[in-house]
């Protein structure tokens, strides 16, 4: 279970989280990440953890496509190429994850509306090429209105949209709309164009639909295999199922544990699940923050409009780079020397451009006070303000980031305003002093600020400096009775710590089933963050696998 | 029938007032407005109701908003300087409290205003919360949105927020923020000024068809659904319908209103100036745009979110964010006392924009109901008593205006709002729940 932390007296209310002991940590050298590129299972000689035999699944619910995956599952079933509007609906987080979020959200009149434009939008484009035109529709039109030709596109190209062949009602009512359509408008593909408008804008092709097949005696819905291929193709590839996942579903192969593996497995090894493990980390890290990110330009001479783009793109690259090229622990994403910087990026660090233009991998030197996702501008400039840094919010994201554990809100009535800067109270340190001996206040603040008391030596930007109001920085603390002495050791205590590598398996796990798992589900989420640390060595891609064969990835309970 | 087309740029006449203070127009009815005996063109000779939330985040300082005096003769404090020209047209309300409780910093108020009730806490890590119900902006739109082209606008100014209108739990309809974008929407291919011709398009008709299997497609799949997402898919259903029946009424003849024309595309580009992002130029095109789609009829339900709760907005005059001002600057907050002037500076704007479009015997302001509002009051301390309520408009009469009332016994804000619903003519009899719940209306503003 993961430790929750609630705000007391913290004199007696010591958190219990302690590092872990576990057989394969070794300790983590300042050369950065232990590259060793294997994919044999490491044989500990203990036994794997198994699942409970049974527990109360949490709710089934239907899922809306998110924005990336709408633009995505359109451009895959049309083809590149296709100018693809942006639905005016927003995707809200829960528990930090736009996944979870699409598992209680529907579309409002405005996002009707903007689907409807788009529906037409990409279907004209669709169809305006003999080329397009080709590649989508397998027969030819003996006529302006052939309802014959028409029935096959709507049955193949539905299938693709719908993400499930159709049944002989649903199509019959497209293939009237789209004859309909071709006699009103002299044109036979006119008339495809108002099929696939209406495909696009069923809810059929909008929300994934988790049915499953109840078990009346334990009230459990084992999903169908077409279920489940669009619970693997999101994940994975976090677009619509292709022709093959389609085929293999239907033919039954997704209802074994092998079939479902080889089919994630050929996923994995496409470069589409890349994009989609960026898009997870992007969810998962809240990346999202920083498309609207503002810093005083005045007072941050290094920022640029580009820093929410750049430092976006560093985090992702490194992540993309510990599950698929190194294929290594991904704890070491703490601590390693590695990142990936542009020549803006390479300029704020003040270290060397790997690259003249663009990214390229990039070694910190071990002299740099900078390793590890902690000193990415990304986490840091997000949890920040437009002005200033903030040790309180830097210690809020690393205990419910990084973590997975609660921090309650600030108090409604409280007067939380701090000292400037004057006489010997120059450093922020300094100033939130009485965050930390207050005792409204201490409890929860002791828990976060020294942490990001600990990240001084970033200003709000992500860029280093040693001193601040011309004080000394002072970066030292602890972290749940572990010391520090910089950000570099900070990042090691976290890596080390026993909530890590499990928060990431939570976060992972919820982003896939799309919701918080229940009470019960905590128990098989401890036995995938066992297997991940004693089986797979804290490497991504094993966990991946062991998610989508989990029972929490196959089966779900009551309905919404 | 037509009417002489003048090529009026609103913007032309009113750019001397940006940049400026106190806002005064005071411009006489321009000619292109009337008929041919004085009057402007009505609809029936009836105008349309229309309501307006206009909203800002971190609320003001009480100690500088709230008036001495109360009455019809009450004088502008520092922070409603800026609206001292409007004065006869606003009811400002103060004392009042929301009572629905303060779970949520910032995220109780607007639940418990505009819906009745507490937030919906997830009490989770991340500070997510939604309302727990429709916002009354989108009750009245259930209402009277039914006649116009858009059931309802919503527009924003901070970028990258999502809105303050709910259709329920989360369900927001998102505030456009881009005026090239709005200016697209309202006044796009699809628009036609009074006297133009409907549009003839045989694909209506046929988008009509489209959205009706649409809808079919829904009723069948609703009958598997579990009762949650029953909920939320009768939610997309309505959207769909809702759309399908706007579509219908682009084949018919646009509103006769004689202020309506199509004005000028806004500038694409918006920079920022001086790194600081150009709040008030946007509000302003923002204003123009919905200004106009309001003189002609396209919606009667408008919520405009200048910014967000816990808005973090560095504004020119400022040397922070707003919210951290809020907290971090000391003593009497002179940075964040200058920053509610400035958003009053707007607000000022807006109304008088609307004031300036002739309706018959009156203007657009007086017959509509615009509420302007915020998350807090006093937002160092997250307070929701001393609410920021500011009315103008009398909406065609059905309400009182022209003063300040000061509630001396911390009436419950749902009064308010039951008060605007039935002005809007929306027949309730209670409004909302528990703490927040009411069965009557606020006298004081009551004909």
């Amino acid at each position: 279970m993961l430790a929750s932390i609630g705000c007391g007296d913290s004199s007696t209310d010591e958190p219990s989280a302690t590092p872990s002991n576990n057989p394969s940590s070794n300790g983590v050298a300042d050369t950065g990440v232990s590259t060793t590129p294997d994919t044999s299972e490491p044989d500990t000689g203990t036994t794997v953890a198994e699942y409970p035999a049974s527990y109360t699944p949490g709710p089934t619910a239907m899922r809306r496509l998110t924005g990336p995956q709408f633009e995505n599952s359109v451009r895959d079933i049309l083809g590149d190429g296709i100018v693809i509007p942006e639905l005016a609906e927003p995707d809200l987080p829960i528990g930090g994850l736009l996944s979870v979020g699409a598992s209680v959200s529907t579309l409002g009149a405005r996002g009707v509306e903007s689907l409807e434009s788009a529906a037409y939008a990409v279907a004209e484009q669709a169809m305006d090429t003999p080329e397009r035109r080709t590649t989508l529709v397998s027969c030819t039109p003996a006529d302006t209105v052939d309802s014959g030709c028409a029935e096959q596109f709507v049955a193949e190209f539905g299938r693709m949209a719908w993400r499930r062949a159709l049944t002989n009602e649903e199509r019959a009512q497209v293939v009237s709309i789209a004859d309909q359509a071709a006699e009103q408008l002299n044109d036979f593909y006119d008339g495809l164009e108002f099929a696939v408008a209406a495909l696009l804008q069923s809810p059929n092709f909008l929300f994934r639909i988790e049915l499953g097949t109840l078990d009346p005696n334990t009230d459990t819905r084992t999903f169908t295999d077409l279920e489940l291929a669009s619970r693997l193709s999101f994940f994975l590839w976090n677009t619509t199922p292709d022709a093959e996942l389609l085929n293999a579903a239907e033919a039954g192969e997704l209802s074994t544990d092998e079939g479902l593996r080889a089919q994630a497995e050929r996923l994995l090894a496409s470069p589409r699940a890349r994009l989609a493990m960026r898009n997870f980390f992007s969810e998962y890290l809240q990346l999202y923050e920083l498309e609207h990110l503002f810093k005083d330009p005045m007072l941050f001479e290094h920022y640029n409009s580009e820093l929410g783009a750049d430092a976006r793109e560093e985090t992702l690259s490194l992540m993309e780079h510990i599950v698929f090229d190194t294929e290594s622990d991904y704890r070491d994403v703490m601590t390693t020397r590695e990142t990936f910087l542009n020549p803006r990026l390479a300029a704020l660090y003040g270290v060397p451009a790997p690259t003249r233009e663009g990214f390229g991998l990039a070694r910190l030197p071990a002299s740099e006070g900078r390793a590890g996702l902690l000193g990415h501008a990304s986490l840091l400039s997000i949890h920040s303000h437009p002005v200033a840094s903030s040790a309180t919010l830097r210690g809020v994201a690393v205990r419910t980031i990084l973590l997975c554990q609660d921090i309650p809100g600030a108090p409604v009535g409280v007067d939380t305003s701090i000292p400037e800067p004057s006489g010997d109270t120059l450093t922020l340190r300094d100033r939130v002093a009485e965050h930390l001996t207050n005792p409204d206040c201490a409890g929860c603040h002791l828990l976060t600020d020294p942490i990001g008391l600990g990240l001084e030596n970033f200003d709000g930007i992500g860029r280093w400096r040693d001193t601040d109001n011309g004080a000394t920085i002072d970066a030292s603390g602890e972290l749940d009775r572990e010391e520090f002495n910089d950000p570099v050791e900070l990042g090691r205590v976290i890596r080390n710590h026993r909530d890590f590598a499990p928060c990431l398996v939570k976060t992972m796990t919820r982003y896939a089933i799309g919701r918080i798992e229940s009470e019960d589900e905590e128990d098989v989420l401890d036995v995938l963050a066992e297997r991940f640390e004693v089986k797979h060595a804290f490497r991504v891609q094993p966990l991946l696998l062991e998610i989508v064969t989990s029972p929490m990835f196959r089966a779900g309970g009551a309905l919404n | 029938m037509s009417s002489r087309k003048y090529t009026l740029s609103r913007r032309t006449f009113l750019r001397g007032v940006l940049g400026g203070t106190a806002i005064s127009l005071g411009l006489p009815p321009l000619e292109a407005f009337f008929n041919a005996n004085g009057t402007a063109y009505a609809v029936d000779g009836a105008f349309p109701k229309r309501f307006g939330l206009f909203f800002w985040g971190n609320g003001m300082l009480p100690d500088r908003w709230v008036p001495a005096a109360t009455g019809p003769d009450w004088e502008a404090t520092e922070q409603l300087a800026p609206l001292a020209n409007l004065r006869s047209e606003i009811t400002l309300l103060t004392g009042m409290e929301v009572k629905t409780g303060n779970p949520v910093p910032h995220g109780s108020g607007p639940p418990g205003l505009l819906t009745g009730d507490g937030p919906v806490d997830r009490n989770g890590s991340f500070g997510e919360s939604t309302f727990p119900g429709p916002t009354i902006d989108q009750i009245m739109a259930g209402e009277i949105g039914g006649d116009t082209r858009f059931r309802s606008l919503e527009i924003g100014v901070e970028q990258g927020t999502t809105g303050l209108s709910h259709n329920g739990p989360d369900s927001i309809n998102p505030a456009e923020t881009n005026p090239t974008a709005l200016f697209e929407r309202l006044f796009g291919a699809d628009f036609r000024a009074p006297g133009e011709e409907p549009i003839i398009d045989p694909k209506l008709s046929l988008r009509r068809s489209v959205l009706d299997a649409v809808m079919e497609d829904s009723n069948r799949l609703n009958q598997r659904l579990g009762a949650s997402d029953r909920i939320r898919l009768e939610q997309h259903f309505s959207a769909v319908r809702d759309l399908e029946l706007r579509i219908a009424r682009l084949e018919e003849d646009p509103p006769n209103l004689a202020a309506c024309i199509r004005p000028d595309a806004p500038p694409t580009e918006l920079p920022d100036i001086n790194g600081r992002p150009p709040m008030r130029e946007r509000s302003r095109l923002m204003t123009d745009l919905v200004t106009m789609a309001m003189a002609c009829d396209m919606t009667r339900v408008l919520s405009f979110w200048f910014t967000r709760p816990v808005s973090n907005v560095l504004f020119p005059t400022a040397n922070a964010g707003h919210h951290q001002l809020t907290h971090d600057e000391p003593g009497d907050q002179p940075q964040v006392n200058q920053i509610v002037i400035s958003i009053m500076e707007d607000l000022a704007y807006f109304l008088e924009s609307l004031r300036s479009i002739p309706e018959g015997d009156a203007t657009l302001l007086d017959n509509s109901i615009i509420l302007a509002t915020s998350d807090v009051s006093y937002a160092r301390t997250h307070q929701i008593n001393e609410y920021p309520l500011l009315l103008a408009g009398s909406g065609c009469g059905t309400l009182r205006k022209g003063f300040h009332y000061r509630s001396t016994t911390q009436e419950n804000t749902s009064l308010l709002s039951f008060s605007l619903l039935r002005a809007m003519d929306v027949r309730v009899s209670e409004f909302g729940t528990g703490p927040g719940h009411v069965t009557q209306g606020l006298s004081a503003i009551e004909p």
